[in-house]
């Protein structure tokens, strides 16, 4: 039986833990159609910017990045260079480095290896959702699984799409517009996150920044646009706790 | 772009997806944000998300503002924006959201 004087070892937080293995799949469940669909997009766009279809798989499957896979692709169509393609599939996934800040010290006691692989496949929808169950780090049972219940099947349905995009090839009509489902999938991810009025603020003027700025090269715009939603957020935090403090 | 190098920018791209999405997690224990920075965090996950959907909702293809009830993206965002804060369901969203813009696309 256990020590009940010892505190929970790191290993036995860590153990598969089916209960939150089940809950993170339930939660990620409906927006898998919506992966897929946008999945199927990029492969579709993939095939059309001329990749053969061994290239295209393998970008899938290698990068699963799929805002950085479609900037990317007009470049390579057009022949830029490989550094400016470099240069903007970073700007593009800059975003995860603000996200693998919130994430990464969650999971800071597991070996290299798997910290490695875990941050390579958390994508958005994952972050958003892990962090709306757990906003802290502080250790708790359950974690890894509900990371790995949240991500497994976000890459499955994402690789799925993505590769029957690759096998139909140009065959969908562009006018079903599919890519569409994604940007709902992320409309359902986001309003959770928008609780109070700072957070709302902040989203407004991300997302106006990022059409304002849409023109700017190597996708910057959405840098500069998730920059200012933030500095946004933070100002008008910090006038209402003035507001407050003042009628206090 | 000759096949060789379409495989060089494919590993270009593992190498930059690699970067931003694991080095923080590599560097693990030593990360020490300061309580400030972390406050304004918190608010990162939401903004990126709306400044990835912000040009798609508003844009035409061609890169112009359409803020008018031509945008069928925008109502069809909107109606399932409206659905969800009824309803919290995301499949069934999804599904209202791309019934409206077929229909809308259709009408």
């Amino acid at each position: 039986m256990t020590d009940p004087s010892s505190s929970v070892p790191t290993a036995a937080m860590d153990r598969h833990h089916p209960q939150a293995w089940r809950e993170a799949v339930r939660t990620g469940m409906p927006t898998l159609f919506g992966i897929a669909a946008w999945g199927l997009v990029v492969g579709v766009a993939m095939v059309k910017s001329g990749l053969t279809v061994p290239q295209a798989l393998a970008m899938t499957l290698l990068v699963f990045a799929g805002s950085a896979q479609l900037a990317a692709l007009p470049l390579i169509a057009t022949g830029a260079p490989i550094s400016v393609i470099f240069l903007t599939a970073v700007v593009v996934n800059l975003r995860f480095v603000i996200f693998s800040a919130l994430l990464a010290p969650h999971f800071a006691h597991l070996p290299w290896r798997q910290r490695l692989l875990l941050g390579y496949v958390s994508g958005d929808l994952a972050v958003a959702l892990f962090l709306q169950k757990y906003p802290d780090a502080t250790p708790q049972a359950g974690k890894l699984s509900y990371l790995k219940g949240l991500i497994y099947p976000n890459w499955s349905a994402w690789q799925v799409g993505s590769i029957i995009g690759i096998c139909v090839g140009s065959t969908v009509p562009p006018e079903w517009g599919l890519g569409f489902a994604g940007t709902l999938a992320i409309v359902c991810v986001m309003i959770p996150l928008v609780a109070g009025v700072p957070a709302l603020c902040g989203v407004v003027v991300a997302g106006a920044v990022a059409v304002a700025t849409f023109g700017m090269p190597y996708k910057l715009g959405l840098l500069v646009a998730v920059v200012a939603g933030m500095a946004a957020a933070m100002l008008v935090e910090s006038a209402m706790t003035r507001l407050w403090s003042r009628h206090d | 772009m000759t096949d060789l190098e379409i495989w060089i920018v494919i590993g270009a791209l593992v190498l930059a997806t690699a970067t931003a999405r694991s080095s923080l997690w590599l560097i693990g224990h030593h990360i020490n944000i300061p309580k400030r920075v972390q406050d304004m965090l918190r608010y990162a996950p939401a903004c990126a998300l709306a400044a990835i959907i912000g040009p798609d909702l508003l844009l035409s293809p061609a890169g112009y503002i359409v803020f008018d009830l031509s945008n069928i993206k925008l109502l069809s965002g909107v109606a399932a924006t409206l659905y969800y804060l009824l309803r919290r369901n995301m499949l069934e969203t999804i599904i209202f959201g791309m019934v409206c813009f077929t229909a809308l696309r259709l009408a």
